[in-house]
């Protein structure tokens, strides 16, 4: 039984990196798991996702295209340390998914 | 070489962000270590302090000893050493404006019960002995090493200092120590120049000290 608002599709999943594939500018040598949501979301629409998808098809919302259902982080993973190069401690907050939903 | 380019130090880092418990409790203490709270104030020592036993009481042990007691390459004196000082993020949880005298810091240690009973399990579990194969009295290398990381989070934490051999020790010294000069290099010579503390370090950096795994398996 599916549960409501979860789309079968939408998984969190995990890749195992280096913290400089991040591209958020820090210069070390250290890795982690970073975790994401990824999957479709069609079995948890809306009938408002529906009344979305028509309204864009009949043009009837001029040149707006509001977003639709998403999988998405719904909870963070735990912070991450690490020591740079240059031996500074850096502290990574909300950077990794814990759990996913379509939202 | 391949050989000499390894850091032990490094790749306990990486282990413990590959594994949730040590990755969850390094930045819980990281984070007040590492936070200002003040402009006087470079974090709150207190909270450093007390994030870092959670970290040696909670996550096992192969992960928190790996980046205490990594081995570093003789001679060493940048990446893995730097590395293995960095551990305790000492700008915080070890030094202070000023460096008191190590038999004046005994005796703060002596008023708190946490830090009197934990000098006591090391002053007793660490004790040399130049006799025996070990160099310890008790030939126990584990509860050496587990009195020694339970210092860490006290006054008496130590840590690493820049030597070319293993040495360590609190941040105090011995000037000012008047007549008590002697007991104070005692003292302080427990830390620096213990041969058991020494080798049980680098039985555990060598991974040569099997009963370490076997009597405090977590």
């Amino acid at each position: 039984e599916l549960i409501k608002g979860q789309g079968r599709g939408c998984l969190l999943k995990e890749i195992h990196l280096n913290v400089t594939d991040l591209g958020l500018g820090y210069q070390t040598k250290e890795e982690l798991i970073f975790r994401y949501c990824s999957g479709p979301c069609y079995d948890s629409e809306t009938n408002y996702d529906k009344i979305l998808n028509n309204l864009t098809q009949n043009k009837k919302l001029d040149k707006e295209s509001p977003s639709q259902t998403c999988c998405r982080p719904v909870a963070f993973d735990d912070d991450l340390s690490f020591l740079d190069d240059s031996l500074e401690y850096h502290t990574l907050k909300k950077h990794s998914a814990k759990k996913c939903a379509c939202v | 070489p391949a050989l000499a380019k390894e850091n032990n130090c490094l790749n306990a880092a990486k282990a413990c962000n590959l594994n949730d418990t040590c990755k969850k409790y390094r930045s819980a203490y990281i984070s007040p270590c590492t936070s200002r709270v003040s402009t006087a104030e470079v974090c709150n020592k207190r909270k450093c302090h007390k994030a870092l036993r959670q970290f040696f009481d909670k996550v096992p042990l192969r992960h928190s000893y790996g980046m205490l007691y990594c081995s570093c390459p003789p001679g060493d004196q940048s990446a893995c050493s730097e590395r293995r000082r960095q551990t305790i993020v000492p700008a915080c949880s070890y030094e202070e404006k000023d460096k008191p005298n190590c038999l004046a810091l005994q005796e703060s240690c002596k008023s708190n019960y946490i830090c009197r009973s934990r000098l006591a399990d090391f002053f007793s579990n660490c004790q040399p002995e130049v006799r025996s194969l070990s160099g310890c009295l008790k030939e126990n290398f584990a509860d050496c090493l587990l009195s020694y990381s339970g210092l860490i989070g006290t006054v008496m934490t130590p840590n690493y200092l820049r030597s070319p051999k293993i040495s360590v020790s609190p941040f105090c010294d011995c000037s000012n120590s008047g007549n008590s000069r002697e007991d104070c290099e005692q003292f302080t010579k427990f830390f620096t120049d213990n041969v058991c503390l020494r080798n049980a370090i680098q039985a555990f950096g060598n991974g040569t000290d099997v009963s370490t795994w076997h009597s405090t398996a977590v």
